[in-house]
């Protein structure tokens, strides 16, 4: 027979899972210190290809000066002055994601552990109706 | 207000009814409303500029998330510029990919300010934005919305300086030249920097007001907000020249400020809850829930009663009319006498008392008392239904 408040509680967790517990769900499989740390290495990723690209702007962009003073410039320092910029903003950029990330880590958590929670007492609903028929039987 | 009230009520009501239509519509109208305008403003690729193709775009749009929106209007924006010149699409690529790369993959659902932000500009709008933001979104909506203004400032310059950037010469100096302008006007456009600042000021300063624990946070975040976006472009025009059209800063202020009203009317204390429709099983059934959510302020269902005249009406003849109107009046009369007699029957038992304190009539009935009245009332009650029903016997055999 159809349980009322089964079938809502039910329904909750199904509209849980196809929204934003998909999300939670993916998220969930991973242990805090992976998921942060597969989205940091992400990050250095996409940070160095902007970094590439700002950069190949910028000797687009000073391509004339380059040319002129090629003999001038310390090469050296510069590449310092390049691996010191980009370690900076590869640094800043990675603490930012952490946050991002801890946060998001988090939350999907406290979603999860709702979900989990539902499901018990689903299972304890199930228990209870099998209960009840198992003593009608007798 | 109770009208706007109700519109609104019918407005939710259609929404949450009707949702799975709704979303593609409203889809498919941005994209549309996004190609429309820039083709307006940047339409040199002649292809792109056909109106069957900006509908099949948008039509195409509407069935993907919101978010496709900008990665097609982003394409779009790319192929217009590559009929301008290689640089041009060169310059405009790599700023999308730096926003993608850096910013949107945080902030997914902020994307779509990336293009409202120009939409608004274009429409003359410019200051509806960070009032939106603010009220709406989070603090880095700053981010997003700073994106959209580097991107309608781009393109403005591309429209502006369209004859210069045009592919003429295959010389490698004047290609860097050309390059060069573009950075430089990304870089060197004081008068973008300064609306960035007062965006991101202002999204900040709604942001932080709307969230205060006061009464009318949300009106108060507005006109802050406004003065605050007003007072930051001022400044930023008294020190870097940045030619802002008072006039029109005002009054598209004032403008911004009716926006959020009406956003706050729609937004504020509103729950836009989906219709979810889900599909489960467990070991007896398969389950497909359609889960409606319930309105809280019922609508007003208007039904119009009309009453017309008997004479003009009635089908019935003079001598039908009549006997109906006697029948039904000898049957008033008979409800009238059995009532009159239930009533005598109850007022008699009841004790009617005036309260000495607040001088009210007050009908006392004692719990231990009042189960035996109720009994004797019960009695007295049915013989008078006998007597009547008796009396209605009588009266029906007499007409018979």
């Amino acid at each position: 027979m159809l349980n009322e408040a089964r079938v809502k509680l039910m329904t909750r967790m199904a509209a849980f899972e196809v929204g934003e517990g998909k999300r939670s769900m993916a998220i969930g499989t991973f242990f805090r210190s992976d998921y942060i740390a597969k989205e940091i290495i992400k990050s250095i990723i996409y940070g160095t290809i902007a970094f590439g690209l700002i950069l190949g702007v910028y000797l687009v962009y000073e391509f004339e000066m380059f040319m002129a003073n090629l003999y001038e410039i310390n090469w050296l320092d510069f590449g310092q002055m390049l691996l010191k910029r980009y370690l900076i903003g590869i640094g800043i950029y990675a603490l930012i994601t952490y946050i991002v990330y801890v946060v998001r880590y988090s939350r999907a958590r406290r979603n999860l552990q709702i979900y989990y929670n539902n499901l018990r007492r689903l299972r304890a609903m199930y228990k209870k109706e099998a209960a009840q028929e198992k003593l009608t039987e007798e | 207000m109770a009208k706007l009230l109700m519109i609104r009520e019918q407005i939710k009501s259609f929404y949450s009814r009707y949702e799975g239509f709704c979303r593609p519509v409203l889809k498919f109208l941005l994209a549309f409303l996004a190609l429309t305008m820039i083709n307006k403003s940047i339409g040199y690729a002649a292809v792109l500029g056909n109106p069957a193709v900006v509908l099949v775009i948008a039509l195409f749009c509407s069935f993907f998330p919101t978010n496709f929106v900008v990665v097609v209007s982003t394409l779009v924006i790319l192929l217009h510029l590559y009929a301008v010149s290689l640089e041009t699409v060169v310059t405009a690529g790599i700023l999308f990919m730096l926003m993608f790369l850096l910013y949107f993959r945080f902030a997914a659902k902020d994307t779509i300010l990336l293009v409202m932000t120009p939409l608004c500009f274009i429409l003359k709008i410019p200051y509806v934005v960070p009032l939106c933001a603010g009220l709406v979104g989070s603090p880095t909506s700053m981010i997003s919305t700073g994106c959209g203004v580097v991107t309608y400032y781009l393109l403005q310059y591309i429209s502006g300086n369209r004859t210069a950037l045009l592919t003429s010469e295959d010389d490698p100096i004047f290609q860097l030249e050309k390059f060069r302008m573009l950075i430089d006007a990304l870089m060197k456009n004081r008068q973008m920097m300064v609306v960035i600042a007062a965006f991101a000021i202002t999204i900040l300063v709604v942001y932080l007001i709307r969230r205060l624990p006061v009464d009318h946070c949300w009106t108060i975040a507005m006109i802050t907000g406004m003065l605050v976006d007003i007072v930051v472009i001022l400044v930023g025009d008294l020190k870097y020249q940045t030619m802002v059209e008072i006039p029109a800063l005002i009054i598209g202020s004032l403008l911004a400020l009716a926006v959020g009203l009406v956003l706050q009317f729609f937004v504020f204390n509103v729950d836009y809850t989906r219709t979810e429709k889900v599909q489960f099983e467990d070991d007896e059934y398969y389950y497909y829930v359609k889960a409606i959510p319930k309105n809280t302020v019922s609508l007003a269902d208007r039904k119009v009663k009309k009453i017309k005249g008997q004479t003009g009406t009635s089908q019935a003849t003079g001598s039908d009319s009549s006997r109906r109107s006697a029948l039904t009046a000898a049957k008033g009369s008979r409800d009238a006498q059995e009532y009159r007699v239930r009533r005598t029957a109850a007022t008699k038992e009841r004790e009617v008392v005036r309260s000495s304190h607040n001088s009210t009539k007050r009908i006392i009935m004692p719990e231990d008392v009042a189960g035996s009245r109720r009994e004797r009332l019960t009695e007295i009650e049915k013989a008078a239904a006998a007597k009547a029903r008796a009396e209605r016997k009588k009266n029906n055999s007499g007409t018979e």
